[in-house]
């Protein structure tokens, strides 16, 4: 049961709103914009007064373009009645024209909507009729218009009022959260099997099943992300009491009651769940920081990406080095890394704050564990602090499964998570398998080559392991390296504008910046990509602005300053265009195409029957 | 060399062949195609098993012919910067795909087992040692890695290694030495593929491979002028899989392969909707979504069926098919609609299209379509097309038509001459049952994966990137498939799915306004877009497409049809405040009236379910 829940978490990780979310009902396309607009046109349709009918309806037209065949039935055939409705009220037609369009109107109605409750036997409409409460006086209706005489004018009109007065009840009333009447959800099955392969196109989110097990792990989780919250802030109270960040590291590193008190209740709460532990742990917010918590403890990580590759930012370090030392067991250290790694699997994207901070801290955790096991002195930093060692005594972990689970997450930096595993590992590969796995990980990787780290390249790089691999991979390069020409150019050509450091800088790590790009730079590059599209399109109407718009506050179909208003797409003025003669067909119509080979049929036997009565159809104005 | 001869043969049960084409593909590779014909004196004789499907004819044209046509990769001149998405940015964008690229280490499998390796899932494939063929296609040692794409919903791809030359001893042992590098499952699993049984691949039945060999046979002759092969079958027979393994395999004799799109529910290169031409110069290994590229010619029908304007639809087809010229071998794919009216119009566009050649493909019911012979087409009414009269009494009718002979000499001026291929499939099929639509919506978003910026690792949310903004009076617009109210129009055009079209005409206009179309043209399509929004007070439509600038500035027709924006696309948008235009969690799908119009099931009358004989 417990492995059920937790599988259903592991799924999508972290939003916090993930439960909440699942509860909430299916999300479908329409063709209205908003409420607002659904109760427009479903009043101005019932409303009586023409005009605001016709209104309606040319709404309704634009609904029908947008839903193509996916048209609600109900709403096509409301409108319908109702176009009748106003021909009928504008006078212009006779009883008997008018009698057709009623006549048409109502057999779609009758059919269309019954249809869809037949079954593979054919049931009598009447009984249809009779199961969705349509009077049976119009199903009769309907028949006399199919197969008998034409009704009277007077019978048909009421024939629509009364139907349309069905409809109102039965599905404009209650749709869109209108559903006043809750007692005719036992439609019958196949109307429901149809909703449901209806809704398979149409819906995106994934339903999944409430289990008593999910609803336990999901409070074990809140309650370990309130401990690891309490953790947070009490970090961030001992830094707001000495308001310089260094000095709050060195407060950081003694412990404190507070804390201890803390990490007593983690532990606590370890006994119980290690696996939720370390997925608390590594959602967003806490090993992995979000922006703001980074702009809290004044990282700046952009900048300091270069230097720390591989690194955790020193701060960010040492504002969970207690917490985590306090954790390390060896059987918890175990869980996290593997934890770690199956989190970065499911990283789609290596420029996020995520996988970075997930390699980094991968990357902390096996080098502080191969120095501790190798009985080495800490590490020191910069500004003559000592970092605390993450590990105090020696942790003995299953190597081979971590291995494992390196190798199942494959991302840049595999090759050299893989190398830091295989030189700490115990007991050791023989070198030649040591050496084949790191270069068959860097092939796997696509980093164009093994990693640039100290030892390792030169290793793999002269010596080949198979006697043509040498030559494939140079082909291969060359290829690669041509067919990325343009590109690097561009950017090089574009940074050199901006900015000569990095232009140093993207020579020396084309490999990082390539798989692993600043957001920075991306967002800089967009903007110079802008400029470029904005110059090729200089003196036509189409333009690209790469003003202050943050478009991503805007979903599809908003701009920024429009209104949820109804009326607010209206247009008052437009002009109609007719085309000249579409020279495509009289090209082929022609008797000079090049037509000597392609068996034309030019005269006799086989002719274009419709093409002018097509030219003549197509240029007739419907509006 | 006697360890690469295939012996996949004998294990194929019912006497099919499975890797019967593989002379022509051996011979494509430059370097080693010489050396293989030199060496190997009876190309197909070593294999016995594949003898009875014809691969003694492989051999005749094979050794014949004076390869002159070759596959030239490295000295094709780069695509000019207009073509940048030739990039192939084949991962749809969308939360849950991962973009890893991943190599498959094909060591043991080419060089030792060759066998066949029938999978799932993807992967990009470098061949290290000797050569294998996928889908057709050959991959020798030299060449650089191919995506492959092989998803469960489509017919599985398989990897057969091909005969290699003589293989250096001392790499074989090396190789020998890595035991944990045999296509073991665990392996190909750490990839991302699964192995499946070859019945889930491409099985080459017997009729299929002897229309093969004759149509490539064909299209390497190069005295008889360019074949013109139509292919043709009800709906997901397999005649895309068909084709794709047609034009891989030409490709490896032949520079590119045209391909004329007119089958418009399901397209190869583009997104639904159109009617294309496309030059074909890189091999496709995986389902439509994945390689989206632009056609040389396309026009927007503007529906993914053509049912109810099948006039412009040949219209249309008409004007895509002036753009071939004739150079190289063209193949045209069909639509499925082969019933009732489908059938005429098929007729119709056979007699239009003339070509050499029409494969027919067809399961076991031969009657789901008549043999579409020369001789019948000659005679058989079309939709738009009449067929062959006697010219001296005309009221001759229909079924006598049938009994009358031409005279001699007559005969050739107006007969359709071609050559009919029947093929019967005999392979998984995609787009079954209710998938159509989702392939549809597959390929629009590969086709928008192209506007993801290039060097981002992560994909970014649509409505996040800058669109392009162009005035309301620049543009033509025209709704294809509904009359909407012209003061209405915004409303459908509002986060709608675009055409970017170009028009002769020059759009002109007195106001600011939009700009309406009295008629729905027929003109060049040069891409797609969606309208992010429509500004009204400053009168601009602002649009995201992946068209490059050079091309978007001769738009100037927007054409909307009834191909939708993907409803993943609008649901998905996450970060806002209030609702999200067109998306409500409200809409209830149980109340009667709710759904669409579904097409008409063949309601069984009541009395038919008793059986009883009347006669």
């Amino acid at each position: 049961m417990a492995g059920r829940g937790e599988l259903a978490w592991r799924r999508r990780p972290p939003p916090p709103d993930v439960a909440r979310r699942r509860l909430k009902p299916l999300r479908t396309v329409v063709a209205w914009r908003g409420r607002a607009e659904w109760d427009q046109v479903m009043v101005g349709l019932y409303c009586g007064d023409s005009r605001l009918q016709q209104e309606a309806l040319d709404r309704v037209s634009a609904w029908k373009s947008r839903y193509g065949p996916k048209m609600p039935l109900a709403v096509d055939c409301t409108a319908e009645l109702i176009r009748c409705k106003v021909l009928d009220s504008s006078g212009k037609l006779r009883s008997h024209e008018l009698i057709l369009s009623y006549g048409l109107a109502l057999v779609r109605f009758v059919n269309l909507i019954t249809e869809r409750k037949q079954k593979m036997v054919s049931i009598p409409l009447r009984q249809l009729a009779r199961e969705v409460d349509i009077p049976i006086w119009v199903v009769d209706l309907r028949h006399e218009l199919t197969h008998g005489k034409l009704p009277q004018l007077a019978l048909c009109r009421k024939g629509c009022d009364v139907v349309l007065d069905w409809l109102r009840k039965t599905y404009w009333s209650r749709q869109l959260g209108n559903n006043l009447c809750e007692e005719s959800e036992e439609e019958d099955e196949q109307e429901e099997t149809e909703a449901n392969t209806e809704m398979d196109s149409d819906t995106w989110e994934i339903q999944t099943p409430q289990h008593e097990a999910c609803q336990k792990h999901k409070e074990f989780h809140e309650k370990v992300r309130d401990v690891l919250v309490s953790y947070k802030n009490e970090q961030f109270r001992v830094m707001q009491t000495v308001q310089s960040v260094s000095k709050s590291r060195e407060l950081w590193s003694d412990s404190s009651s507070e804390v201890d008190w803390i990490l007593a209740q983690i532990k606590d709460l370890m006994q119980e769940n290690r696996e939720t532990v370390a997925e608390v742990l590594l959602s967003d917010g806490f090993l992995i920081p979000t922006v703001e918590c980074l702009k809290m403890l004044n990282i700046k990580y952009e900048a300091n990406k270069e230097i720390l590759q591989f690194k955790i930012p020193q701060t960010f370090y040492c504002f969970w080095r207690p917490l985590l030392t306090g954790l390390l067991s060896r059987s918890f250290t175990q869980t996290l890394i593997e934890k770690m790694f199956t989190e970065l699997k499911e990283c789609s994207d290596s420029s996020e704050l995520r996988p970075q901070f997930l390699i980094n801290w991968i990357s902390e955790m096996l080098t502080s564990i191969a120095r501790v096991n190798a009985g080495k002195k800490r590490r020191r930093c910069n500004k003559r602090i000592y970092v605390k060692e993450l590990f105090l005594h020696k942790v003995p972990l299953q190597w081979m499964r971590l291995t494992d689970n390196c190798l199942e997450a494959p991302c840049w930096a595999t090759p050299h998570l893989l190398q830091l595993i295989l030189t700490s590992m115990k007991p050791r590969l023989p070198r030649s398998s040591r050496k084949n796995l790191l270069y068959l990980t860097s092939v796997y990787t696509e980093g164009g080559g093994p990693l640039s780290s100290p030892g390792l390249s030169s290793d793999c790089s002269e010596q080949p392991i198979y006697t043509i691999e040498s030559l494939q991979w140079r082909a291969r390069q060359e290829s690669q390296a041509k067919s990325h020409e343009p590109t690097v150019e561009r950017q090089e050509g574009v940074l050199g504008r901006h900015d000569g450091e990095e232009e140093v800088e993207e020579e020396e790590e084309e490999m990082v910046t390539e798989t692993n790009p600043l957001e920075g730079l991306a967002y800089s590059d967009n903007m110079l990509a802008i400029a470029e599209k904005r110059a090729v399109l200089q003196g036509s109407a189409w333009q690209i602005i790469a003003d202050e718009v943050q478009w991503k506050d805007f979903p599809i179909g908003k701009l920024p300053g429009q209104t949820d208003d109804p009326d607010g797409l209206m247009l008052d003025n437009y002009s109609m265009m007719s085309l000249l003669d579409q020279p495509a067909r009289d090209e082929w119509k022609s008797p000079t195409t090049n037509s000597a080979e392609l068996n034309i049929p030019v005269t006799g036997g086989l002719l274009w029957t419709q093409n002018d009565f097509h030219k003549i159809k197509s240029g007739l104005q419907l509006f | 060399m006697a360890s690469g001869a295939p012996v996949t043969a004998p294990s194929r049960p019912r006497g099919r062949c499975h890797s019967p084409v593989t002379a022509p593909g051996t011979l494509s590779r430059p370097r080693h195609g010489a050396l293989t014909r030199r060496r190997r004196p009876p190309a197909g004789g070593r294999r016995p098993a594949a003898a009875g499907c014809g691969s003694g004819r492989a051999r005749r044209w094979c050794s014949r012919r004076p390869w002159r046509r070759r596959r030239r990769r490295r000295g094709r001149p780069k695509a000019p910067p207009c073509c940048s998405w030739r990039r192939s940015r084949w991962a749809p964008p969308g939360r849950g795909h991962r973009r890893r690229l991943l190599f498959l280490l094909l060591l043991l499998l080419t060089a030792v087992s060759s066998q066949a390796l029938t999978f799932t899932g993807k992967c990009r494939l470098t061949c290290l040692y000797g050569a294998v063929r996928v889908l057709g296609f050959a991959i020798a040692s030299h060449q650089p890695g191919q995506q492959l794409f092989s998803p469960p919903t489509h017919c599985a791809l398989a990897l057969e290694a091909l005969p290699a030359e003589a293989q250096p001893v001392a790499d074989l042992r090396q190789l020998r030495e890595e035991p944990n590098f045999a296509p073991e499952d665990a392996v190909l699993a750490s990839v991302g593929i699964v192995k499946c049984s070859p019945e889930r691949g491409l099985l080459v039945s017997e009729s299929m491979f002897s229309a093969l060999e004759e149509l490539v046979q064909a299209c390497c002759a190069e005295d008889e002028g360019v074949p013109v092969i139509m292919v043709c079958g009800p709906k997901s027979v397999g005649k895309s899989t068909f084709n794709r393994y047609l034009i891989n395999l030409l490709l490896n004799h032949l520079p590119s392969v045209e391909y004329l799109e007119c089958d418009i529910g399901q397209t190869e290169f583009t997104p639904p909707g159109c009617v294309s031409l496309t030059n074909v110069t890189e091999p496709f290994l995986g389902p439509p979504f994945t390689h989206q590229r632009m056609p040389r010619k396309m026009v927007f029908y503007g529906q993914s069926s053509c049912e109810q304007d099948s006039e412009r639809y040949v219209d249309v087809v008409k004007y895509v098919f002036n753009s071939y010229k004739k150079e190289v071998p063209l193949v045209i794919n069909t639509m499925g609609w082969v019933k009732g009216d489908g059938l005429l119009l098929l007729t119709d566009i056979i007699r239009l299209l003339s070509p050499s050649h029409v494969v027919q493909m067809d399961v076991y019911d031969w009657k789901a379509m008549a043999p579409l012979t020369p001789e019948h087409v000659h005679l058989a009414p079309g939709l738009y097309t009449k067929g062959k009269q006697q010219p001296k009494c005309k009221q001759m009718d229909a079924s006598g038509a049938e009994d009358w002979k031409p005279p001699e000499g007559e005969k050739d001026a107006l007969a359709p001459e071609y050559k009919l291929l029947y093929v019967h499939p005999e392979f998984p099929r995609a787009g079954v049952a209710g998938e159509a639509s989702v392939l549809r919506d597959m390929a629009i978003l590969g086709y928008l994966g192209q506007l993801q910026p290039p060097d981002i690792g992560s994909v970014l949310p649509l409505h996040s990137l800058v669109p392009y903004q162009v005035p309301f009076n620049a543009v033509a617009l025209r709704v294809i498939h509904t009359d909407v109210a012209p003061t209405n129009i915004m409303y459908a055009v509002n986060a709608s799915w675009v055409g970017l079209c170009r028009i002769p005409d020059e759009v002109r206009s007195q106001t600011d306004g939009p700009v309406l179309l009295t008629q729905t043209p027929v003109c060049d399509c040069l891409g797609f877009g969606i309208v992010r929004g429509v500004e009204m007070e400053k009168k601009l439509y602002h649009i995201l497409t992946p068209v490059p600038p050079e091309n978007l500035r001769l738009v100037n027709c927007l054409l909307l049809g009834n191909i939708a924006v993907p409803n993943c696309i609008l649901v998905s948008q996450q970060g806002f405040e209030g609702e999200i235009p067109y998306v409500t969690s409200e809409y209830n799908y149980s109340i009667l009236g709710s759904g669409k119009l579904k097409k008409k099931k063949h309601f069984k009358r009541r009395e038919y379910t008793f059986p009883c004989d009347f006669t």
